[in-house]
């Protein structure tokens, strides 16, 4: 199995070497660099190119997000994490708007991070498990309370499985290989998808999905 | 201050008092006057009346008396003759009557001629009475002469004695009349002076009473111009003091998220590692404790985080107004079960930081209100933006204004912060059918970014 080459991103040092000490345990994960707020986050990421990049939202200088933007606007094949003290949705889907693929909470960065670290590296979505549960509770409690259809049974089965993919990351083209379908039928499916559950794009489809549970 | 303002009263008082006083004094002094010129006139004009008739009387008396005299004297015929003589004696004692009655109103002045009168119709009287035993013979031939000689000249002067008297008594009415008009003048001089002293005075307090009024009311616009300055002052005091306090609790939500948070996840991480590292020396119970350290301060995560989002939502700052809102809809929806309907995706934002924190805040009281007081079930927050206009609502279907007016505070907290920024704040309420709070918000002036 390739190496997976990591940057590591927070303007606290204590919190980078706590974290290289943990991810340098794990075999086939490898530290090749530290940066100390965004703008130097970006620079790392041009220079070193890493597989993974785990980045911090407070961060001095350039803030995370605004910095992944910047990294995966040039370089989408840098799978990014984003690592943070906010738990709110408005967050995360800036996160993913960014590019994130991966949210994780600070409160227990170490127990997540290597799983997260794998997932996004596959090209799948990883969230923390308290924020799923969250975004799934109040999707459950926004359906109690105003007695709405769930628009999940709009969906056909073709498309629920077309939402399952792309929630996880894969992209149309990929979709269309598994599946054995036309890039075409994909994107059809794709955009009948969003319409039917009113959403704006792939962040919310992938916040749809981890709040249906489809993805966790 | 109060001195003075007793001083004044007195003054008024005083002034008022005596310029009333000075009115009713002049209407009384002109209604004793006239009455006084009527009585004058009217006692003038009676005694010159009945002295005139008086003399009248004595006058023609004279003249019947000296008619009597002489058909008395010429009379041949002795039964006539006593007739004309009876007429004499009657004539005489009316005469004589009238004479009486005028000596009691007899003036000091007329006393000289009046006794010259006495005497000379005593001297008449005492001449006629031997000629009254006349017979008929020494009647006839000594009447005619009698008559010439000593009746017709007597009467002459007694006439022009009666004249003098009713000159005098002419003169005296001339004189009492003057006397009237006398009296006429100096109540004229009275009363003019009474009016010039009443108009001085009514002058002296007008202008007295002008002048404190204009200074009253300068006194009471300086006060209004203080009273209107002091809340000013007092509504820029309580803005600043909003400001400080929103500075304030953002620093230490900072504070709170980036420094001790962010040391706690970094203590979590390294405590996740020692127990890792010591898993290898087989130390069940401090790995136990090692893992009991990293829950602790796993949650004090979390707390902090809590924290931090009380005092103000990072989201505020780095996400802008609508996810904010967002949070905090959902954040009361999670917690009281009330359903929180928010729609404000549509939004362009421009605002400032005190444009945001406010509307931010009037929605959380607002919403803090209908979940505590209101009961309501479902509240609706609405925020949209029209040309330079944002529109914020909320509406729930709580009890109404009644408990919402015990959070007066609130709400008078949430139009001040609202007006400051040059906004318009509204509440409409229903008793049992919930209330609307209304915001209108101008944003261009605002606007920074």
């Amino acid at each position: 199995m390739q190496e997976i080459r990591i940057l590591l991103a927070d303007d606290h040092s204590v919190m980078r070497s706590g974290l290289r000490v943990l991810l340098e345990r794990q075999p086939g994960f490898r530290v090749i660099a530290e940066a100390a707020d965004g703008r130097e986050t970006v620079d790392m990421a041009e220079a070193h190119l890493p597989d993974v990049l785990v980045v911090d939202i407070a961060m001095p200088r350039l803030n995370g997000i605004d910095a992944v933007r910047e990294i995966t606007g040039k370089h989408p094949k840098i799978a990014v994490i984003i690592l943070s003290m906010h738990s709110d949705e408005g967050y995360v889907l800036r996160a993913l708007k960014a590019g994130a693929r991966g949210y994780l909470l600070k409160d227990s960065p170490e127990a997540d991070l290597i799983g997260a670290i794998r997932a996004v590296h596959d090209g799948k979505a990883f969230f923390s498990p308290a924020i799923s549960k969250m975004l799934a509770e109040d999707y459950l409690r926004h359906l109690r309370q105003r007695g709405g259809e769930d628009t999940y049974e709009l969906l056909t089965a073709r498309e629920r499985e077309v939402l399952h993919m792309l929630a996880e990351g894969r992209s149309n083209k990929e979709v269309a290989s598994i599946l054995n379908l036309s890039l075409y039928t994909v994107e059809t499916h794709r955009s009948n998808i969003l319409q039917k559950l009113n959403l704006k794009g792939t962040p919310e489809l992938i916040l749809y999905a981890v709040r249906k549970g489809v993805i966790s | 201050m109060r001195e003075t303002r007793r001083n004044t009263r007195t003054l008024l008082l005083a002034g008022f008092g005596g310029l009333l006083i000075l009115m009713a004094f002049a209407g009384l002094d002109t209604m004793q006057v006239l009455r006084t010129i009527q009585n004058r006139n009217d006692a003038i004009r009676s005694e010159f009346l009945n002295r005139n008739r008086f003399l009248n009387q004595i006058r023609s008396d004279l003249y019947v008396s000296g008619t009597y005299v002489r058909d008395y004297l010429l009379e041949p015929e002795p039964s006539k003759a006593e007739s004309h003589r009876t007429g004499l004696e009657n004539a005489r004692r009316n005469m004589e009557t009238a004479v009486r009655q005028y000596a009691r109103l007899l003036r000091e002045s007329e006393q000289k001629p009046f006794a010259n009168l006495e005497r000379e119709l005593a001297q008449y009287w005492q001449v006629l009475a031997p000629v009254m035993r006349w017979d008929a013979q020494q009647r006839q031939t000594a009447g005619y002469a009698f008559l010439r000689d000593e009746v017709y000249p007597r009467r002459t002067a007694m006439l022009g004695l009666a004249d003098a008297i009713s000159a005098l008594n002419e003169r005296q009415l001339t004189t009492g009349n003057g006397q009237v008009s006398d009296l006429f003048s100096s109540f004229r001089v009275r009363l003019s002076l009474t009016l010039i002293v009443t108009l001085g005075l009514g002058l002296l307090l007008a202008s007295y009473s002008m002048s404190r009024i204009l200074s009253l009311e300068r006194e009471s616009n300086a006060r209004f111009q203080e009273t209107a300055q002091a809340r000013v002052e007092l509504k820029q005091l309580s803005a600043r003091l909003v400001d400080a306090q929103e500075t304030e609790r953002r620093a230490i939500s900072r504070e709170l998220h980036d420094e001790v948070g962010q040391s706690l996840s970094a203590l979590v991480v390294g405590l996740g590692n020692l127990a890792a590292s010591v898993q290898t020396a087989h130390t069940p119970n401090l790995i136990a404790q090692i893992a009991e350290l990293r829950k602790l301060a796993g949650s004090s995560v979390g707390v902090v985080r809590n924290m931090a989002l009380l005092l103000r939502p990072s989201m505020l700052d780095d996400l802008g107004l609508i996810p904010a809102l967002q949070w905090q809809a959902r954040e009361v929806s999670k917690r009281s079960g009330v359903v929180v309907d928010f729609a404000g995706e549509e939004i362009v934002e421009h605002l400032s930081d005190e444009q945001k924190t406010a509307i931010y805040r009037v929605v959380q009281e607002a919403l803090h209100n209908c979940e505590k007081h209101a009961g309501a079930k479902e509240i609706r927050i609405k925020v949209r933006q029209q040309q330079d206009t944002l529109l914020l609502s909320i509406q729930d279907d709580g009890c109404g204004i009644e408990p919402f007016a015990q959070q007066g505070l609130g709400l008078r907290g949430m139009q001040e912060r609202i007006e400051n920024l040059g906004g318009m704040f509204n509440v409409e309420s229903e008793v049992g059918r919930g209330s609307l709070i209304t915001v209108r918000l101008p944003i261009e002036k605002h606007a920074r970014n």
